[in-house]
């Protein structure tokens, strides 16, 4: 796949726009990532946990540092300080800045090193995070940035508190670019966006109503249809289903959202109440509508 | 210098404290141990991971996974709706048990009621897609081995034998004295909340379940698609659909398969007139008019 080209560190009016925003609403932004296929093998990357309970990893960004960075799952994205962004080649020194955390906008690392991990081409958002700031005067050594959602899609992830490392092993995977999306979305109209869930296969059940607010724990059955594969299982009206295939059915919408996973011929474990008692029994949906 | 620890919140899913933890415990009593549970998880429009808990038993909430916040938060409008009252003398409140959506379940826990402003802001505008009602941090997650794979529907999270230690409380004074960024940083939520009066709110998904037909269908060799049944009692059933007939269009749509027929189906929703064209053994062809049920 060509990669996206991007010019680095040059926010338009767009891009402030989006910005501000994701800085009001306290989210902050995924840029779509450069795909290599097959270019790494799984990695190790071993992590030290700050006394603040965060995981910090060192990296060299372009051959400078390493810098001290916050691995975090719930980051959107990857950010950096204008510190680390101006010495590591990120961003140019002269780069406009905005008035909120003198905001760079977007900008891309050419490599990132991580443990055994070489990262090509990393969007990134620079600016200095208050939160940052004061960590690295608490903690007496600077943290200069947050390694978040737009690195991490690239791989599976597998994280071990116990040892304290983290494996990498790349995927394909497309984020979705939110730089694009988000500004047509907050200016567009306020039409809510409808969509169809449609099971994967036909189980011959009709659903009722879920009762107990919060403590419902499932959705009722109101009827099996006979020869299909719903009584084959031996599911009954009453019954109410907790769980299709791990997966919980507290109102009709989770129920079909889990159907929706289900392919036709394949048999999954069906949790159920039965006058108060647990039960699981196996489900094979059959090819129709 | 200190001062500046716990007044930090979750902002950006960041708190910070320094004073040393204790060494983490491990109870190594716990059933769940080494046990691996699948779980479901949604990826929100913002790109933040979400799965879904129940709350002493209450439920389900949609809780964001973030390695980057210390602790269990659970936001005010979800403690109020199961009547989890915040505790006035501690800073944490005790909660008795969090399941996690795929078999996973934690007891005698502790959990911080807040909104972290981050929360309050990508609610209010309706940004994420689903409302976020809670933080799944450091505590929780440490207990598990993680894995995570955006190209697979769910995550795999196996019990480590390992309890992480809370996070240190910081004192009142701490709390009430936040630098003047931090106090800046929180009052945005509000302002986004301000803001979403003028931008206006992205509105939730509207979803419905697919019509119902009560076909079952299978695809012979000679290619098409051939009616099994139509269960009795279903809409298709009581349109006239039987057994050995063909089903050559739906709404208009030709059917060679059951690919084309799922397709040609996949925007009906329960009420919605169906039109299908059967042809019966004898080569008889059929027009059959209804409206799509509910089920599945």
């Amino acid at each position: 796949m060509e990669p996206t080209k991007r010019t680095k560190a040059s926010p338009s009016r767009r891009t402030w726009l989006v910005l501000a925003a994701a800085a009001l609403s306290g989210l902050a932004l995924a840029q779509a990532p450069v795909a290599e296929r097959g270019a790494e093998k799984p990695a190790k990357v071993s992590f030290s946990m700050l006394p603040s309970n965060h995981m910090l990893v060192r990296a060299m960004l372009n051959g400078k540092g390493p810098y001290r960075l916050i691995f975090d799952l719930g980051a959107p994205i990857t950010l950096l300080s204008n510190h680390a962004a101006e010495e590591s080649g990120t961003v140019k020194a002269d780069a406009p800045r905005s008035f909120l955390f003198s905001m760079r906008g977007e900008a891309e690392v050419a490599e990132m090193r991580v443990g055994e991990l070489i990262v090509k081409d990393l969007p990134v958002v620079v600016f200095d995070h208050p939160a940052l700031k004061v960590l690295g005067e608490v903690l007496g050594q600077p943290v200069d940035g947050i390694i978040g959602f737009t690195f991490f899609a690239r791989y599976k992830t597998t994280i071990d508190y116990q040892v304290d490392e983290m494996t990498f092993a790349p995927v394909d995977f497309e984020v979705r670019d939110l730089m694009k999306e988000l500004p047509d979305r907050l200016a567009g109209p306020k039409t809510a966006r409808r969509s169809v869930t449609a099971p994967g296969g036909l189980w011959g059940l009709r659903l009722g109503s879920p009762e107990g607010g919060l403590s419902s724990p499932g959705t009722p059955i109101a009827e099996v249809l006979a020869g299909s594969p719903a009584e084959a299982a031996g599911l009954k009206a009453g019954d109410v289903l907790t769980t299709i295939d791990g997966r919980w059915t507290t109102s009709p919408d989770d129920v079909h959202q889990a159907a929706a996973a289900v392919p036709p011929g394949r048999s999954v474990p069906v949790g159920l109440l039965r006058d108060g008692r647990e039960r699981v029994v196996e489900v094979r949906p059959a090819d129709g509508a | 210098m200190i001062r500046k620890l716990g007044c930090v919140g979750a902002v950006l899913g960041l708190v910070l404290a320094l004073a040393a933890a204790d060494a983490p415990k491990t109870d190594g009593k716990d059933e769940g141990i080494g046990q691996s549970t699948r779980v479901p998880y949604q990826l929100t429009e913002t790109n933040h991971f979400l799965v879904r808990v129940r709350l002493n038993g209450k439920g389900p909430f949609n809780f964001l996974v973030d390695s980057g916040a210390p602790a269990l938060y659970i936001g005010t409008e979800a403690a109020a709706a199961i009547g989890l009252e915040a505790s006035k003398d501690d800073f944490w409140t005790p909660l008795k048990s969090l399941e996690i959506e795929g078999g996973a379940r934690l007891e005698n826990l502790k959990a911080r009621v807040e909104d972290p402003f981050q929360l309050v802001g990508m609610n209010a505008l309706g940004l994420p897609g689903a409302s976020i009602d809670g933080i799944l941090g450091f505590t929780i997650l440490a207990r598990f081995r993680l894995e995570i794979d955006p190209t697979d529907d769910r995550m795999t999270w196996t019990r480590l034998d390992f309890k992480p230690a809370d996070p240190p409380v910081p004192s009142k004074e701490d709390r009430e004295r936040a630098p003047l960024e931090f106090q800046l940083m929180n009052a945005l939520g509000p302002v986004a909340k301000g803001l979403a009066l003028f931008i206006g709110k992205q509105p939730a998904e509207e979803r419905s379940p697919r019509g119902f037909l009560g076909l079952e269908w299978t695809e012979p060799e000679a290619g098409g698609l051939e009616i099994v049944r139509a269960l009795p009692g279903s809409p298709a059933d009581r349109a006239g659909a039987k057994p050995g007939d063909r089903l050559k269009r739906i709404n208009d749509e030709a059917v060679k398969d059951a690919e084309t027929a799922r397709a040609a189906l996949a925007e009906v929703r329960p009420g919605d007139s169906v039109e299908l064209t059967v042809e019966n053994k004898s080569g008889e062809s059929r027009t059959l008019t209804f409206s799509a049920g509910e089920g599945l």
